[in-house]
């Protein structure tokens, strides 16, 4: 922690407080299985509907079983299905967006015309489309949230990668004569995943929505796995006796989507320092002076 | 000259499609020149004249539309793919600007050992030599080899660019207004480096630069250069004495004087307005528009090069008389 601190001491409220949030859900999400204190599929209806008490902290939802542990365990729903969406969509956009970038002319023209078409549909309605054919299911769920989501990281992607091919650094590649491949590789690459995962960060929020959207509707994570929101639908009937029941999940969700939303945007905005950036440049900037032996050229 | 040029570039074409539906730019248009080894030839010209286009279509960055560029007599145009990229390494291209022709992710060491692998040295402890002689050559410590490019300053940054073209053993540089983004104490260093590497790897050079004191002072002969084309070539004393075209009396009478009572005699119509749109080049001479002795014949047909001196060209109709001094093109006369 204390490690942290310095960190945390130059950034302002909002990119901190969505920090903290963040790691929080995904520390949570992680280390769901150890650290829910029961076990969320038990059912117990004698405690059905209880308030926070000392067993169950948060108390239990109408089935008796005890929301605290559900509501970390979903967190680790969440976290994987969101995870699973945007490392497939983003797997398949980059390639989709690098190579338009690398190669130009029609092969661009040709994949940018696909990503087009993908980006004029709404996400949700491809995602409902694909799960109304296949049928509901977790996986269903998490490709055709994969599919509705490639475009928009294809769109980006192939931006980065135009930019960085336009670089006079790649230019130098092949004057020295890099072959493609190492081009590529090497360079285009690494450099888009890198610009790329910064609008991952922001798209996770929109992305957790939606896997909660779905499993609202009972089209993406089935019962009995806990998930936030189908925590809400179940909670629903109860919203007027117990709002407790609907208000947590719903808490829990709005905070993963406005903590990813505010850091995305820290992170865009370079609100969030680079550790010890400053410490290693102010130790360099010493040695740095003594690098160029300007003797060698007053001959 | 005697001996044959390490590089030969013939009736060299590039044009680029205009936004005009149908109209193409005619950046670089019909143009021959002749690098021999070891030396140093300026190309010097106004911006937007197509300096740097030439110079990257010399090194394949753009397309020619037609010409050839022949490397030690190797006719690159009939080459392509692997066998090209292994030809043309001994073309190496020095860009302009320091900050942008390096990975920032890359530290000083993999970039020079990239270059060399690129070359084909396999074994790691060769690279570890070269990249300490090649960091050495440019002035640059070795410890200088485990720092990221982007915590250089822009003059090491141009030495370590510098290091990494030498690594892949050019016989050619081209180098693209190498100094202009240095500031000035920088520039004289990497000038100073630039002759010095010349003479120690016996290296040609093709120096673009607009900064004509620059040019004079390291190049042994020059090309001036106006909307695509070459109008005069010299070895830079003789060119530099007798400007034989139109436009390079005028280019060189428009270096401002360091004496402000040298500077207020200046005189002649200097170089007004700008270079005209290479879309729709004039016809003839392209100089005409812009030019105090431009006669009707101008506009007909394109002017003729002609030999003045040793090594000496001028594409205008005057060039003789420039060049006898009997005409200039400073004093505005009635032709």
């Amino acid at each position: 922690m204390k490690k942290l601190n310095p960190i945390l001491a130059r950034m302002s409220k909002m990119p901190k407080a969505a920090l903290i949030t963040i790691g929080l859900f995904v520390a949570l999400g992680t280390f769901a299985p150890w650290l829910a204190p029961q076990d969320p599929s038990t059912q117990n209806l004698l405690e059905a509907g209880l308030g926070p008490n000392a067993a169950h902290w948060l108390g239990t939802d109408h089935l008796g079983r005890d929301t605290f542990s559900r509501l970390i365990i979903a967190a680790n729903t969440s976290l994987v299905s969101v995870g699973s969406v945007l490392g497939i969509a983003m797997t398949i956009g980059i390639a989709m967006g690098t190579i338009a970038g690398y190669h130009r002319g029609w092969v661009d023209d040709l994949l940018m015309r696909v990503v087009d078409v993908g980006l004029s549909i709404p996400s949700l309605i491809i995602a409902l489309a694909v799960i109304g054919i296949v049928g509901p299911g977790y996986w269903t769920m998490v490709l055709a949230l994969a599919l509705a989501w490639w475009p928009m990281s294809g769109r980006i992607s192939r931006a980065v990668a135009v930019s960085i091919m336009s670089k006079p650094h790649i230019e130098a590649l092949r004057v020295l004569g890099a072959s493609p491949w190492r081009i590529y590789f090497n360079h285009l690459l690494p450099g888009t995943i890198g610009a790329v995962m910064v609008y991952a960060t922001a798209d996770a929020g929109v992305a957790a929505l939606a896997v909660a959207t779905l499993s609202f509707l009972g089209l993406g994570i089935q019962p009995p796995t806990p998930e936030w929101g189908q925590m809400l639908v179940d909670a629903l009937p109860y919203l007027e006796s117990d709002p407790r029941q609907v208000l947590l999940p719903g808490l829990a969700l709005t905070a993963a989507v406005i903590g990813f939303n505010t850091l995305g945007e820290s992170i865009a905005l370079n609100r969030i320092p680079k550790p010890l950036t400053r410490r290693m440049l102010a130790a360099r900037r010493i040695e740095v002076a003594g690098w160029a032996k300007e003797g060698i050229d007053a001959q | 000259m005697t001996h044959a040029p390490v590089l030969k570039v013939e009736n060299l074409q590039t044009r680029f499609k205009s936004v005009q539906r149908g109209k193409y730019v005619h950046a670089v248009d019909d143009v021959s020149i002749e690098l021999y080894p070891g030396e140093i030839v300026g190309l010097v010209g106004e911006s937007g004249c197509g300096k740097s286009t030439l110079g990257r279509t010399i090194v394949g960055l753009e397309k020619a539309s037609s010409g050839r560029v022949l490397l030690d007599g190797v006719d690159l145009s009939a080459l392509s793919g692997a066998a090209l990229r292994d030809s043309r390494r001994a073309l190496q291209y020095v860009f302009q600007d320091p900050y942008s022709c390096l990975n920032d992710r890359q530290t000083v060491g993999e970039a020079i050992d990239e270059a060399l692998i690129i070359d084909g040295t396999k074994s790691p402890d060769e690279r570890n030599r070269r990249t300490r002689e090649l960091l050495d050559q440019v002035g640059l410590a070795y410890a200088v080899k485990d720092r990221h490019t982007r915590e250089l300053s822009g003059g090491q940054r141009q030495r370590v660019a510098i290091a990494r073209s030498l690594a892949v053993n050019p016989r050619v540089l081209i180098c693209d207004e190498p100094v202009s983004a240095l500031d000035l104490s920088i520039r004289a260093q990497v000038m100073n480096l630039f002759l010095r590497l010349q003479k120690d790897l016996s290296v040609a050079c093709l120096f673009i630069a607009h900064d004509l004191a620059l040019v004079r002072q390291a190049a042994s002969r020059v090309y001036v250069m106006y909307l695509g084309r070459i109008v005069e070539q010299g070895p830079s004393q003789e060119l530099y004495d007798h400007p034989s075209h139109p436009y390079s009396q005028m280019l060189l009478a428009s270096v401002p004087e360091v004496d402000p009572r040298v500077e207020k005699l200046r005189s002649g119509p200097l170089l007004m307005g700008e270079v005209p749109s290479p879309t729709n080049p004039p016809s003839g001479c392209r100089f005409r528009t812009r030019c105090p002795l431009a006669v009707d014949d101008c506009a007909r047909r394109t002017p003729p090069s002609h030999g003045l001196a040793p090594d000496h060209n001028a594409a205008c109709v005057f060039a003789p008389d420039l060049h006898g001094g009997k005409r200039s093109a400073l004093v505005h006369q009635p032709a």
